[in-house]
């Protein structure tokens, strides 16, 4: 039941990096509620309280000694609550860090550059690392699945390296029937192995508890879903980097439900009255990747400046399914794994890319998309080849264009702000 | 003497060669050397691994291809685009790394599709496992005998048992000549150039494997009544990364002061270390299986592997007498990037000399690249 700085007998608590993440989320959220009246940015001012909570609760739960838990975003962090453990999402960190902090993570991935980690890895990953290994994070273990990418099993042995223990479950890349069968199996035998590790048995039924949240924030970001297919969409454009956030910090908690539930309240209430979220929506745009992580106010950018809806990216529109808790052990592993699987950049990066194509087609088509802008991210090489084809496919198929960007969605050097912008701004003159 | 010239090692220059050309079986190309290539020769397929050698742009690539992929990958596929390997009569790709697997599709989607290509090409995919554990076998035995079941229906063949293990047969004979020539590598006064070990690799794996038998049968009595190269003032190095499927780049290591005295490299001895069990009382498809997942050295796309690979660098660079390690990788390449990082830093603690660098494919800046190498060479005492 205790963390390894603990049983060490260090009273340093190691989690520096977690405790600026309740820093910068505390402010943030202080000064978004004083200066912003009613109305403005909603998602942002429920979104940060929600994040707080978890952290603040993180904080405490490490410095009574709880062990604390490394996990990659595409290892549902709900799972993890089989176990009494204080749970990290070390890309979620990375990347919550580089919105928040007014000089980025920059710092902590030049640490890792002059370690030797490839410029072209993932900074998703590149920035908890560099934390690690300034000894600002001691991770008693850290579970992360093969997947959605190169980068995921080529970084996470660094981890081992440095003396953390890792667990890995298996993905296959394929969806099949025994595709999810197989990664159950990894799912089970994987929280044994960490249950083994951290000296505790999981409790299932716990965790079941905190599926069932998730079941239901399913079913209202669905319904949160269906609104945007309204003109003009109801939804701000910051929602969805906000929810992103919610969903990996407090997936499995009431809090996370609480905020969806509460945005979609908002959402509502601006559908009913046709009203839009800043200025006149003249283009509605999908983006079926990322939004960059390291400006935040692009999202405001777009809505005020541009009148650019983001009617959503990846990890808004693209959900898994429940998990039957109901059932026995071996559906409810089943149920998970399906849903690990298909969770947002894990199912276009264990599939095909024909579906991703597919459905991108018919999004556009659904909810009348005038274009799309594709984030083509320097650590996925997964989708490497993928964005001119699909480009291809939107402009056959419903006669529309998409902006491709090159970018670290992490890292403003890379590609700034001010460059991107530039380039949406010139192409949004050839879309309206 | 060097043997650039042998008509067999200068198969690896090009990519058609005359045995394939007058061939009457069908051409089958694959990316990784994950692919059961004994299962393909035993449906009277001949396993041709996809290269790029001699690919000098990406320009017909690029359009298809961010310019933050590997450009081996991008290569091979403006070779595909400019019609190169319109030869194949199918395609093998597994999930190795995320810039190949993707190939599936744009070989699907855009090769094929090619304005004036009316070929049928068949395509396979086969799921491989990130980690080596009993479940993941089973899985890829799994995944290897619905691969000898689509075989059987596309190329409306029969796959015996018999046929399997005479196949295995044909390519342990095949891994233990190679094994052969490569071991004299690690001579005091080794029989051949890290340029011809290469250039033998890829020969190898462009031919069909009787051929390739009968060749390094001769290859291996000329290397062994040749005389010891005289290498008195060349550093003994130790291959590793990234694929590297261009006999330019090794000449431009070895020009700079050194002699590649072994690799861990695809072409080269990770496809040659390990045999399949002849003796066991399993069915031949399970052997083959058991051989290609648990294979040592693996590749870094096993991600709980590295220690197995640390433990295969170190043991050659005491068989071979290594002097220092050149890690390398193509730019974009985080397999290979992250894992000479932990190489890099393991050897240093060894007090192995190592130099980490990363290139594309194709080379164009040859001087700066040797000054580079050069001045690494010079470190090492
Ligand atoms: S899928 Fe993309 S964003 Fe996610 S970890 Fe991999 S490279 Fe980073
Ligand atoms: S060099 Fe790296 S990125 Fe390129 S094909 Fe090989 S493993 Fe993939």
């Amino acid at each position: 039941m205790t963390n390894r700085n603990v049983l060490s007998g260090e009273t340093e608590n190691k989690l520096i990096p977690y405790e600026m993440v309740l820093n910068s989320i505390g402010s943030t959220r202080e000064l978004v509620e004083r200066i912003l009246p009613k109305g403005e940015i909603e998602s942002l001012k429920i979104g940060a309280k929600a994040i707080e909570q978890i952290v603040r609760t993180s904080v405490e739960k490490a410095k009574q000694g709880l062990p604390v838990i490394g996990h990659h975003f595409a290892f549902q962090r709900e799972y993890l609550y089989c176990f009494d453990c204080v749970p990290i999402c070390i890309e979620g960190t990375s990347y919550l860090l580089s919105a928040l902090l007014p000089d980025g993570v920059e710092r902590f991935y030049d640490v890792m550059l002059s370690w030797g980690h490839p410029f072209h890895t993932c900074t998703s990953q590149k920035g908890v690392m560099g934390m690690t290994l300034e000894d600002l994070f001691s991770f008693d273990a850290i579970i992360t699945p093969t997947a959605p990418c190169d980068n995921t099993f080529a970084s996470y042995p660094f981890f081992e390296y440095k003396d953390v223990p890792l667990v890995i479950p298996d993905i296959p890349y394929l969806h099949e029937e025994k595709s999810y069968e197989y990664y159950g199996e990894q799912l089970r035998l994987s929280l044994e192995k960490l249950g083994k590790i951290i000296g505790q048995e999981p409790d299932f039924e716990k965790m079941k508890k905190h599926i069932e949240i998730e079941n239901q924030v399913n079913s209202v970001q669905l319904e949160l879903l269906e609104l945007r297919k309204a003109k003009p969409s109801p939804v701000e454009n910051m929602f969805n980097a906000i929810s992103a956030g919610v969903a990996v910090f407090a997936s499995g908690t009431p809090e996370k439900l609480d905020f969806y539930e509460k945005y979609l309240e908002i959402a509502k209430k601006r559908y009913k009255k046709k009203q839009e979220y800043g200025k006149e929506e003249r283009i509605r745009s999908i983006w079926p990747y990322m939004l960059i992580f390291f400006d935040l106010s692009l999202c405001e950018y777009l809505d005020r400046e541009i009148g650019m809806s983001v009617l959503f990216d990846i990890f808004n529109y693209n959900f898994s399914n429940t998990v039957n808790t109901k059932g026995d052990l071996d559906t409810l592993f089943f149920d998970m794994a399906r849903r690990g699987m298909n969770f947002p950049m894990m199912k276009e990066s264990t599939e095909f890319y024909y579906p991703f194509i597919e459905n991108c087609v018919q999004l556009a088509k659904d909810f009348s998309a005038d274009c799309f802008v594709f984030t083509s991210h320097l650590g996925c090489k997964q989708f490497g080849s993928v964005p001119q084809v699909l480009r291809e496919a939107l402009r056959e198929e419903v006669g529309i264009p998409m902006l491709i960007i090159d970018l670290d969605v992490g890292d403003k050097r890379f590609t700034s702000t001010k460059i991107i912008k530039d380039k949406i701004n010139m192409f949004s003159k050839t879309v309206l | 003497m060097q043997l650039r010239d042998d008509p067999f090692l200068s198969i690896a220059n090009k990519i058609p060669n005359k045995y394939i050309e007058n061939n009457k079986r069908n051409i089958v190309g694959y990316y990784c050397t994950y692919i059961p290539e004994e299962l393909l020769e035993a449906a009277d397929l001949i396993p041709f691994r996809i290269r790029a050698t001699g690919n000098e742009d990406t320009n017909k690539a690029d359009t298809y291809m961010v310019r933050f992929t590997c450009s081996f990958v991008r290569s091979t596929l403006n070779l595909a685009l400019d019609g190169v390997y319109d030869f194949l009569d199918g395609l093998f790709v597994c999930n190795s790394c995320d810039h190949s697997r993707r190939m599936f599709e744009i070989f699907d989607m855009v090769v094929f599709k090619r304005e004036g290509f009316n070929k049928n090409v068949p395509r396979f995919y086969i799921a491989i496992p990130h980690i080596l554990t009993e479940e993941g076998y089973q899985w890829f035995y799994g995944e290897i005998s619905e691969l000898k079941n689509n075989l059987e229906k596309v190329y409306n063949v029969k796959i015996s048992d018999d046929k399997l293990n005479d196949t295995i047969k044909l390519y342990n004979r095949n891994r233990k000549l190679m094994r052969e020539i490569y071991e004299l590598r690690n001579l005091n006064h080794p029989k051949l150039t890290g340029t011809e070990a290469l250039q033998l690799a890829i020969a190898n794996s462009s031919v069909p494997k009787e051929i390739a038998n009968r060749e390094l049968e001769r290859l291996l009595g000329i290397f062994r009544e040749r005389e010891g190269l005289n290498i008195d003032d060349k550093k003994r190095i130790l291959l590793i990364g990234s694929v590297v499927d261009n006999a330019k780049f090794t000449e431009l290591v070895e020009s700079s002061g050194a002699i590649i005295v072994s690799d861990n490299l695809c072409f080269g001895k990770k496809t040659i270390m390990e045999d399949i069990d002849s003796n066991s009382s399993k069915s031949p498809l399970e052997r083959i299986a058991k051989r290609l997942y648990y294979r040592n050295p693996s590749c870094p796309r096993s991600m709980d592997d590295h220690k197995r690979r640390l433990e295969f660098v170190k043991n050659q660079i005491k068989i071979a007498n290594v002097d220092g390690v050149l890690l390398q990788r193509i730019t974009n390449c985080d397999l290979h990037g992250c894992d000479n990082m932990l190489f890099e830093h393991e050897l240093k603690e060894l007090d192995v000399p190592v130099f980490n660098i990363d290139r594309e494919n194709f080379q164009s800046d040859y001087t700066r690249f040797q000054t580079r190498i050069e001045a690494f060479l010079e470190m090492i005492r």
